[in-house]
């Protein structure tokens, strides 16, 4: 059995596994990043270290402008990220079984595998791509916060 | 001095035989021959005799052809003429019988006198009878006319009688139908009134009535107002609750990811968490569905606010509506107890010209009556200048055969001349 937490991006539901989150924070006051890139909605004070919040609908292309006030913030170990989604549902203990092979094609690059819950569609968001990818942005932009 | 003829003759013998015996002695005094004394005596004598007797002839024959005369004139009717015999010294009676003669001239003098005085008389009477009797008979044939036509006209008049009559009887009826329409007007605009009278009770109490309504529905406005007030405090305190159930949420997520790190030592704790954010999933949909029934609520309450609103407007507009209604009602009831007057009033008048009609009816009968008698009368009026026309012509022919007999009577008396001397 897997914890995940579901969240929504747009109309699609994703699940991030709970060992990689270290916590869910309410509504916390956000910090405006200057020349930061378009995909960051800013930074937050969190337990006294700052952190920029990746607009994860924004950066993954979805059209939604509903954004929940919560935010994701990643364990210290996986990066000092935190995450903002559509909306944050909760969390599910999803067996293995139910876990669908992933087509590991180009499109599905961030997704690693889907996992069909109780006739809902969710799709595991494949955290190493996405750091990858962000660092690589980062590095086009010449933007660099430390890992 | 009147002498007979007898003695006349007896006288003239006498003178004959006396004039011989004269001569006898008065011849031989005259110187005549002896011889020729008795000749002369005697021629004397004869001569005497002779011129006697033709003296006394003639004069007789005369007289007698006088008579004659005179009688054939009589005969023939000439009286212009008395019998004049000559005057002579001894009358005689050829005298008395031109006497007589006379007397017979004057007695028929007289009678034809009277006679043509008399008929000439009746000829003038009669044609005056004649001519009265012809202007008689021209004035009752007129009269007849007169009569054909007032005949005529009386039937004419007995039609027209007739026709006014029916006329007449036709108006009474329709009269009557006018009374009952009236009295049936009357009735309906007394039951007008009456109605009108209930519909203006009626729109007073629903006046009234509205007026109590009115007040409860200002006081439901006000109720409900608070209500809102108090549904928007509800709403205040479940927002509270949704920020806890939200809260509540966020700290069982957090708790569940803190037990999840925890491991195997965190999974009851994981349980409990998991437990903690259905109830908080729950209450935040409660919450929710209490802030979508709050805001329903409220939103029907303004709706509700604005169409008491409306309704008390409506109301104020239904109230100024009534009282129209009941002024209206007032002007009905008026209208119709004027109209029931009127109709009643109707009603009496045809009555009485119903009665009228009536007396109308009776006279023209009379009148019809009358016609009727006076269509006899001129009848027997006719018949009686019929009778009188006949009569007229009767007497117009009587007339006319008593000229003719007064003109042949005239023409009869004619005869006699009666001269101008003593004309009548």
């Amino acid at each position: 059995m897997e914890q995940v937490l579901v969240f929504a991006l747009g109309d699609e539901l994703y699940g991030l596994e709970v060992k990689n989150i270290q916590e869910v924070v309410e509504a916390p006051v956000l910090h405006y990043i200057p020349r930061a890139d378009e995909h960051f909605s800013g930074a937050i004070n969190f337990h006294g270290s700052i952190l920029p919040v990746l607009d994860l609908p924004a950066y993954l292309g979805f059209d939604s402008p509903a954004r929940d006030p919560r935010i994701i913030v990643l364990v210290p170990e996986l990066c000092s990220l935190a995450l903002s989604a559509t909306a944050i549902r909760r969390i599910r203990a999803l067996d293995p079984e139910a876990l669908l092979p992933s087509r590991g094609t180009s499109d599905t690059a961030y997704i690693r595998t889907v996992c069909n819950h109780d006739g809902e569609i969710i799709n595991m968001l494949d955290t190493a791509p996405l750091l990858a990818s962000l660092d690589e942005t980062e590095k086009v932009t010449g933007g660099n916060d430390g890992a | 001095m009147r002498v007979e003829i007898t003695y006349k003759f007896t006288m003239g013998f006498i003178i004959v035989v006396g004039s011989i015996v004269l001569f006898n002695l008065l011849v031989p005094h005259l110187g005549i021959p002896e011889a020729w004394q008795q000749l002369v005596t005697v021629s004397f004598a004869l001569l005497v005799g002779l011129l006697l007797g033709w003296g006394f002839s003639k004069a007789f024959s005369s007289n007698i052809r006088f008579l004659n005369e005179a009688a054939e004139r009589l005969s023939q009717g000439d009286l212009t003429r008395y019998v004049r015999p000559r005057s002579t010294a001894f009358p005689d009676e050829t005298a008395d019988l031109a006497a007589s003669l006379n007397k017979v001239v004057d007695n028929l003098r007289e009678l034809v006198g009277y006679i043509k005085a008399s008929s000439d008389k009746v000829a003038a009477s009669a044609q005056g009878l004649s001519t009265t009797s012809r202007e008689m008979t021209t004035a009752s044939h007129e009269v007849a006319n007169t009569v054909e036509q007032i005949s005529r006209g009386a039937e004419t008049q007995a039609e027209m009688v007739e026709k006014s009559t029916r006329l007449i009887k036709e108006m009474a009826v329709s009269i009557d139908l006018i009374a009952a329409s009236a009295k049936k007007l009357a009735a309906s605009a007394n039951d007008t009134a009456h109605t009108a009278q209930q519909g203006g009770d009626t729109a007073r109490s629903t006046i009234k009535k509205m007026k109590q309504v009115l007040g409860e529905v200002e006081k439901n406005g006000e109720q409900i107002v608070s209500f809102g007030a108090r549904v928007q405090k509800i709403g205040q305190i479940v927002e509270v609750i949704t920020g806890i159930a939200q809260k509540t949420n966020l700290l069982a997520l957090n708790a569940t990811i803190e037990a999840a790190r925890a491991g195997e030592y965190g999974r009851g704790f994981a349980v409990v968490a998991e437990e903690i954010s259905k109830l908080a999933e729950s209450t935040g949909h409660s919450a929710g569905e209490i802030t979508r029934l709050v805001g329903t609520i409220r939103e029907e309450g303004q709706e509700i606010q604005a169409s008491m609103k409306d309704n008390i407007q409506e109301m104020d507009a239904g109230r100024e509506a009534i009282d129209d209604t009941s002024r209206a009602f007032e002007e009905i009831i008026q209208t119709a107890l004027n109209t029931q007057a009127k109709a009643t009033s109707i009603a009496e008048l045809s009555q009485k010209q119903t009665e009228g009609a009536k007396n109308m009816v009776a006279a023209t009968d009379e009148i019809s009556r009358v016609v009727t008698d006076n269509a006899a009368a001129t009848q027997e009026v006719s018949a009686a200048t019929q009778e009188q026309t006949a009569s007229m012509e009767d007497m117009a022919h009587a007339a006319q055969g008593l000229s003719t007999l007064s003109e042949e009577l005239l023409s009869i008396v004619r005869r006699f001349d009666l001269g101008v001397e003593r004309g009548l």
